[in-house]
């Protein structure tokens, strides 16, 4: 009898390892099952050769050698293009303005497309067949698909391209995640009837949100528009200050709740339907369709860019997110180690983070896969019908967009829409293959 | 049940107000001057009379959209911003008075610095000068029309000396020198009573009801009683289902919008039809055949359609199939028939039907893949169940234990779906709308939103939603047709 006797930290801590066991090989049955379905797991390896291809773009396709051997001297244009494109260096007097393919080199390793999306080859415009007879040097200087109206290469525009497409669906459902799950884990830990706030601290948040936001992005509203036309960076940097000016004011406010609690009327508890109030929040954003409500943001913007576009698609699309997870948690809080956790006197922020969140993510892993597929599908949508992506961004959207213009070029309709349907059905099928592998009526 | 949906459509109310606020947001801040576009007015160059004409037609086209007004019952900025900056015409104008007073925060100077260019700008418009000086002049013009826009120190001043330039270059100017010399001491005198930090003070400003938002909503004619002689209503809102005037053709929102609508549902029914005549058997079929090869090559097959983007599928269907360079199968579908816009609704659809089917079918294929996907899904789910085994191990007919009870309990998914109809036939799907220029809501938002016409896409946001909602309901109340375990009366909120 007096074996079975066990403090209740003991019991817990028992009780969470056997829980963080089988969560480990939880995961497993999920990779295993995940791994029967073979086109899963080749789309798997077409995503990763898809990011590869993002990643080395600019050594794949660009108008600058690899490597050069230019009076007596070796260089790297390649590499220092990209130097310079970050700021940190600067082209020597001879590479200023100037046609690489035209200088005089002793020795010359060319990228496998000696092409950047943006060049105009002028003795091959009007949109050149690739089956046709080009003008060029060499097989070397051949446009493998083909170019456009005004002689740019598609081959360097589709491997261009990718990197666009994957950076978009990778930001906006990151930015889509980090709301889903935020909105979704609040409301479904909280309920309607879990948070108790005293009056003080709901009066004292209220307040330093408004503020917040009133000195965080009211006042600031010049400066950030300023950094808006600066580039991406700067837009960061004073996000960033943004924000912290309202955490600031709200960890202030926080900090006066808890002096003021100890007055009489103030301290009184009040509980706040959090439930409620996000899950109409989640109805007005379904109640637009998303791509409505995309294009109409992204008319409003004055100056259009890449980055916002991610960022207007990540706003829109968090709510499938958030669902899952506030059904999920719904379902999680219910169970004993939440409620041993809460009995323990762990706070809520350390249960929700620590054991109630990892254990709701898997089918959040679906929603993100099959979220990139849409994000993606969007922003190809968005090129196509030139709304909201800056005219000079050359994207698989774009790029079929021209196919209109001239319907001989068959090589602009056909080549960017396989790409954009290959990307969209692979992570469809991932995300196919998640929902598989993580059901559990198969888990067997 | 009744309670139910009353209690429903009464939290409608509150995501209505939001929706409204959101769309308001949107278009208020989409960038350009609705009145600039519709004027289509050429630069202040011209003619003193031009001048005067022009930015008379200016305001008076903005009093008669309404513009003229504030935004919104009341407004939290900081200390800075005036109350009466509404008034200011011009859109440009306004925004760079906006940037000044919260560089500077001295309002009364910068007012008094606006009226001072206006002052100098009318005075110049009065001046004739002789033919030599013809182009200073003209540049004279250009550089005080440009200080209306320009917020920025350095670039004043240099404007400011640009004009100091021409004015003290000739004698000719001497009647307008003693308004610049006025201009300059306004700029000395807003730098040196500048109070910056005065943006740091919130500032709460109230407006009342005759603002843009609440005659849109609630329109500005009485709602009871006699409308007061003499006086020029807006209209009667949004509620009392007036939609206002669209800018580009000045026709009202409802009948541009009705137009639009025959379009976009006759091409939504029609696809939503076929998809779910197609689909729901397909997904029968895949359910039941589960494990086929047949099964697997249709579930693939399918799987592909999904995944297909429409407006690729609709640029290759017109590239290869409309003429142009390859076959010849269907007209272009650039037009819709030969008939004019005028005539009625029957003969010009008779007239296009045959231009309608490659619309009709990339609208069709990847909704009814969607479909028969989600068909199979729940009905997989149903034949694992009990009571189908029951069913079979009674000797009924296996077309019987599908078809009469598997299918009932398989709809519930299905119906789900049935309630993004409805937002759907009225947004019907912009890409293709846009592709084979049908004169659709989606066509008609996408033109409204580059060419800001906010009323359109207004109406068209709010219809949107509130269709959505009804659909989401109907879904609901449709639920608990199909399965009456579930009810609404007791225990569910």
């Amino acid at each position: 009898m007096t074996e079975e006797i066990k403090d209740i930290p003991t019991i817990i801590e028992e009780r969470e390892s056997k829980n963080a066991g089988a969560s480990e090989s939880y995961w497993q049955i999920v990779r295993k099952q995940f791994k029967k379905n073979k086109l899963a797991v080749w789309s798997l390896r077409i995503i990763m050769l898809f990011a590869l291809i993002a990643l080395l773009s600019d050594f794949i396709a660009n108008e600058r050698p690899l490597m050069c051997t230019y009076q007596g001297n070796t260089y790297f244009p390649v590499f220092k293009g990209i130097a310079v494109d970050w700021g940190l260096s600067e082209w020597q007097d001879e590479f200023k303005n100037i046609t690489w393919k035209d200088l005089e080199f002793e020795s010359v390793i060319w990228p496998p497309v000696p092409y950047l999306p943006q060049n105009l080859d002028v003795l091959n415009s009007n949109s050149v067949s690739p089956m046709d007879d080009q003008e060029v040097e060499s097989t070397r200087w051949k446009h493998w698909l083909g170019t456009d109206e005004i002689g740019r290469d598609v081959l360097s525009g589709m491997i261009h391209g990718t990197k666009t497409a994957l950076l978009v669906g990778l930001i906006s459902m990151g930015i889509a995640a980090l709301i889903g799950i935020l909105m979704g884990s609040l409301a479904g830990y909280f309920g309607d009837d879990k948070l108790k706030m005293t009056v003080a601290s709901i009066i004292l948040n209220v307040l330093a949100l408004f503020f917040g936001i009133f000195y965080g992005f009211g006042n600031r509203s010049y400066t950030l528009g300023e950094a808006m036309a600066e580039g991406m960076g700067s837009v960061v940097v004073e996000l960033l200050i943004s924000f912290a000016i309202i955490i600031g004011l709200l960890l202030l406010a926080n900090l006066f709740a808890k002096v003021l609690s100890n007055v009489p009327f103030l301290s009184k508890k009040v509980t706040i339907p959090l439930d409620i109030i996000i899950s109409r929040l989640i109805e007005i954003m379904v109640s637009v369709p998303t791509l409505f409500l995309i294009i109409s943001i992204s008319a409003t913007v004055e100056k259009p860019s890449v980055a916002i576009v991610m960022v207007i698609i990540g706003l829109t699309s968090w709510t499938g997110i958030a669902r899952f997870m506030r059904a999920e948690l719904l379902r999680i809080r219910r169970l004993e180690y939440v409620e041993a956790a809460k009995a323990l006197g762990y706070n809520e922020l350390r249960t929700i983070v620590k054991h109630a969140i990892p254990n709701a993510l898997s089918p959040v892993l679906i929603a993100i896969a099959f979220g990139i597929a849409a994000a993606i599908l969007i922003e190809a949508t968005l090129s196509f019908i030139g709304i909201g992506m800056p005219a000079e961004e050359i994207t698989w959207g774009s790029m079929l967009a021209m196919s209109r213009q001239t319907p001989s070029a068959w090589w602009l309709a056909i080549f960017p829409g396989l790409a954009i349907f290959i990307t969209v059905t692979v992570y469809n099928l991932v995300g196919e293959g998640l929902t598989d592998a993580i059901d559990p009526k198969q888990k067997k | 049940m009744l309670k139910y949906i009353l209690t429903r459509l009464l939290i409608f109310i509150p995501t209505l107000v939001a929706i409204s606020l959101l769309t308001f947001i949107i278009s208020i801040n989409t960038p350009g001057d609705p009145v600039d576009s519709m004027l289509n007015q050429s630069s202040n160059t011209g003619q003193s009379s031009d001048k005067l004409a022009s930015e008379q037609a200016y305001i008076e086209q903005r009093a008669k959209l309404g513009l003229d007004k504030p935004l919104f019952y009341f407004s939290f900025t900081n200390a800075t911003y005036s109350d009466t900056l509404y008034r200011v015409h011009k859109k440009s104008h306004r925004e760079t008075l906006e940037k000044l007073s919260f560089k500077y925060g001295n309002w009364p100077q910068i007012a008094n610095y606006y009226s001072l260019i206006k002052k100098f700008e009318n005075k110049l418009f009065l001046l004739t000068v002789s033919e030599d000086l013809a182009e200073d002049f003209r540049k004279l013009k250009e550089f005080t029309n440009s200080l209306y826009t320009t917020a920025d120190e350095k670039t004043a001043s240099t404007i400011i000396s640009n004009i100091d330039f021409i004015v003290n270059g000739d004698r000719e100017f001497i009647p307008v020198r003693p308004n610049f010399t006025a201009l300059q001491k306004a700029i000395i005198s807003i730098v040196q009573n500048q109070s910056p930090h005065q943006h740091y003070i919130p500032k709460f400003i109230w407006y009342g009801l005759d603002n843009q938002y609440h005659n849109w909503i609630f329109g500005d004619e009485p709602w009871f009683g006699q409308k007061e002689s003499g006086k020029i209503y807006m209209g009667k809102g949004f509620l009392r289902g007036d939609f206002g005037t669209s800018y580009k053709d000045k026709r009202p929102v409802s009948s541009v919008l009705w137009d639009a609508l025959q379009w976009t549902v006759l091409l939504s029914t029609l696809s939503i039809i076929l998809a779910y005549i197609v689909a729901i058997p397909l997904g029968i079929k895949t359910a039941v055949d589960k494990g086929s090869k047949t099964e697997k090559s249709i579930t693939a097959t399918l799987f592909m359609l999904y995944s297909l983007p429409n407006f690729w599928i609709a640029t290759l269907l017109i590239i290869f199939l409309c003429g142009g360079d390859y076959l010849d199968l269907f007209p272009p579908a650039f037009s819709l028939g030969k008939l004019p816009e005028s005539a009625p609704f029957w003969d010009r659809f008779i007239d296009t039907s045959h231009r309608l089917i490659l619309p009709v079918f990339c609208l069709t294929y990847a909704s009814f893949a969607f479909i028969s996907r989600q068909m199979r899904g729940g009905m997989l789910n149903v034949i694992e169940q009990d009571f189908i085994r029951t069913a079979r191990a009674k000797g009924l007919k296996e077309n019987t234990v599908i078809w009469k009870h598997a299918l009932r309990n398989s709809l519930i998914p299905i119906i789900t779906l049935f309630a993004n109809v409805f937002p759907l036939a009225i947004s019907g799907s912009f890409v293709i709308e846009f592709i084979f220029s049908i004169p659709g809501v989606g066509k008609l938002t996408l033109e409204a939103l580059t060419a800001r016409n906010y009323p359109i896409v207004y109406t068209v946001l709010m219809f949107t939603a509130i269709l959505t909602l009804i659909g989401n309901l109907v879904a609901d109340l449709l639920y608990a047709f199909v399965d009456p375990r579930i009810s609404f009366s007791s225990g569910k909120k």
